[in-house]
């Protein structure tokens, strides 16, 4: 086929490409899974186990249960961590044209700056950040 | 006879550029090079083990650099140092943890036998009482060559199993298990003191 | 600076006049260290530690080791001189009596003084005997160091100390039964010499 055709077949039409590519990523996914499951098949059987199944905890049996509630307080301490790690994505490009930028910019910077911080005094002052 | 013509025409075959292979080879091949230890160290064997890792004696060169911290991940766990009887059980739950194909080295004097210690009350007299040992290192501790030493042997006889037959390892089989007794704590001792399966004890023969 | 030793009769002394009616009893070592130590009766036991600890001349603040000793029933044989007819004629014999002295644990403690940099002070309680009478008053609320050490004796030796707070085994299982560090223990046979070819049996 001339190449210049088969282009405009696929300007005309573009999905028959979109599911060759498709079927070719399923396959580069399914394939080693489909020939791991064939070996297990043909040679190498599977083994499950009490001992193999069980929760891996050093060797241990393990007690009880790994499903534990952590405190509400924990997630206030992440996203005020998060707050002021975005705050650091901000102040990196402010940082770096600091010298050439206009009093107005500097102002609308420390007003932000101070908005977070006003925000930490306050967190502080409600006693999320002392951790019992 | 067969075998041997196999490996001449194979050899010939080299000569002219040709690498030829089987498919048993290649599985293998993969397999005694990619050999994952696990994280586990008992006493002052463990530190000749860990010796032997760091850049001096590169256990990476064969391919075993990577020690899993869980023992889902290894393929190998080195029983490095003493057994006592408190730590036994868990030793073989690791052990029986681990997914197939899995190879143990008994490294040192104490993992063999006990060692120095072989009359204490809460020393184990030896690991293969309750799982399959594939190589042993005696030594106390054994230096990192001879653990590489060791190494190696595991290597060659992971070359050497078969993938289908009647010789083949036993983590082939379906019927056969791939996790062992974990002996349980009892008044004056372990319970059972070891496990006929796995365990070949000496013998005396009275002439 | 290099401790200096404290004579176990000082300490003796002094505790004598503090803790009144109690019974100290200082055992001689006839070794070249001659470290004597202190026998100290049961009732008094706390009171006297917590005098040695607190006591200003003395401050032995510091408990470095606890230990256990093990000690069996021993037969004592003495020559007795005594007066017997023999074919009607009164003349001296002598027997040979024995006498079974019953065996007993101790726990052994040595202090020192960080403050005073004086010790070691060793003081040791001794149980009744071997098999019922294993209890001994714990020293941990005086001496928090002792706590590890006191269980660790009781694993091994069968003390019981009384008043201790979390008296578990630490070495050994909680299921074990024995007590490995005493004389008479026999490690079960499990441990096991060469099975015989010819009757599968172990030697022991």
């Amino acid at each position: 086929m001339n190449p210049n055709v088969f282009l405009m077949m696929l300007a005309a039409n573009p999905w028959p490409s979109i599911v060759a590519l498709l079927a070719g990523a399923l396959a580069f996914g399914i394939a080693p899974l489909a020939l791991a499951k064939l070996w297990a098949v043909k040679f190498s059987p599977a083994k499950p186990g009490i001992d193999k199944n069980a929760i891996y905890e050093c060797g241990l049996e393990s007690r009880g249960d790994a499903w534990i509630q952590f405190k509400a307080s924990y997630y206030l301490y992440a996203i005020i961590f998060l707050i002021f790690d975005v705050e650091a994505v901000f102040l990196l490009p402010f940082a770096v044209a600091f010298t050439g930028l206009p009093v107005g910019a500097c102002v609308a910077m420390l007003v932000f700056l101070l908005l977070l911080l006003e925000g930490l005094v306050w967190a502080c002052q409600k006693g999320v950040l002392t951790w019992s | 006879m067969e075998q041997d013509e196999t490996e001449a025409l194979k050899a010939e075959l080299r000569k002219h550029g040709i690498l030829t292979t089987t498919f048993e080879e290649l599985y293998n091949w993969g397999r005694k090079n990619s050999v994952w230890p696990l994280t586990f160290g008992l006493a002052c064997c463990a530190i000749e083990m860990i010796a032997t890792t760091m850049a001096r004696y590169d256990l990476a060169r064969f391919g075993a650099e990577v020690f899993r911290a869980s023992p889902r991940q290894a393929d190998l766990i080195i029983v490095s140092g003493t057994v006592t009887k408190k730590m036994a059980p868990q030793v073989v739950r690791l052990y029986n943890q681990m997914p197939e194909p899995k190879y143990v080295i008994a490294m040192g004097a104490c993992a063999i036998s006990g060692g120095p210690f072989r009359d204490g009350y809460n020393v184990l007299k030896g690991i293969d009482r309750y799982i399959p040992v594939d190589v042993h290192i005696p030594g106390c501790p054994p230096r990192p060559e001879a653990l590489i030493d060791a190494f190696m042997t595991l290597q060659k006889k992971i070359s050497e199993q078969q993938l289908t037959g009647e010789g083949r390892p036993r983590h082939l089989y379906a019927e056969l298990p791939s996790e062992f007794k974990v002996p349980d704590y009892g008044e004056h001792g372990l319970e059972p003191t070891e496990n006929a399966e796995v365990w070949n004890p000496l013998k005396v023969i009275q002439g | 600076m290099t401790a200096q030793t404290i004579s176990a009769e000082q300490v003796k002394a002094a505790i004598e006049a503090a803790v009144p009616g109690c019974r100290v009893e200082i055992l001689q070592n006839g070794s070249p260290s001659a470290q004597h130590s202190l026998v100290l009766d049961h009732k008094h036991a706390t009171e006297i530690a917590r005098f040695l600890r607190d006591d200003v001349e003395l401050r032995l603040d510091y408990c470095s080791n606890v230990t256990g000793v093990d000690w069996l029933d021993t037969e004592v044989s003495e020559k007795v001189k005594t007066k017997k007819l023999v074919d009607g004629v009164e003349t001296e014999v002598e027997e040979v009596k024995k006498t079974t002295v019953p065996g007993r644990l101790e726990a052994v403690y040595h202090l020192f003084s960080m403050e005073k940099k004086h010790g070691p002070v060793i003081v040791l309680l001794r149980t009744g005997n071997r098999t019922d009478d294993v209890r001994v008053p714990s020293l941990t609320p005086v001496w928090r160091s002792a706590e590890f050490q006191e269980r660790e004796v009781f694993d091994l030796y069968g003390i019981v100390f009384e008043g201790h707070p979390d008296l578990r085994r630490i070495l050994m299982w909680d299921e074990f039964a024995d007590h490995p560090m005493r004389k008479d223990y026999v490690p079960p046979a499990d441990d096991d010499e060469p099975l015989h070819a010819a009757t599968g049996e172990r030697e022991r």
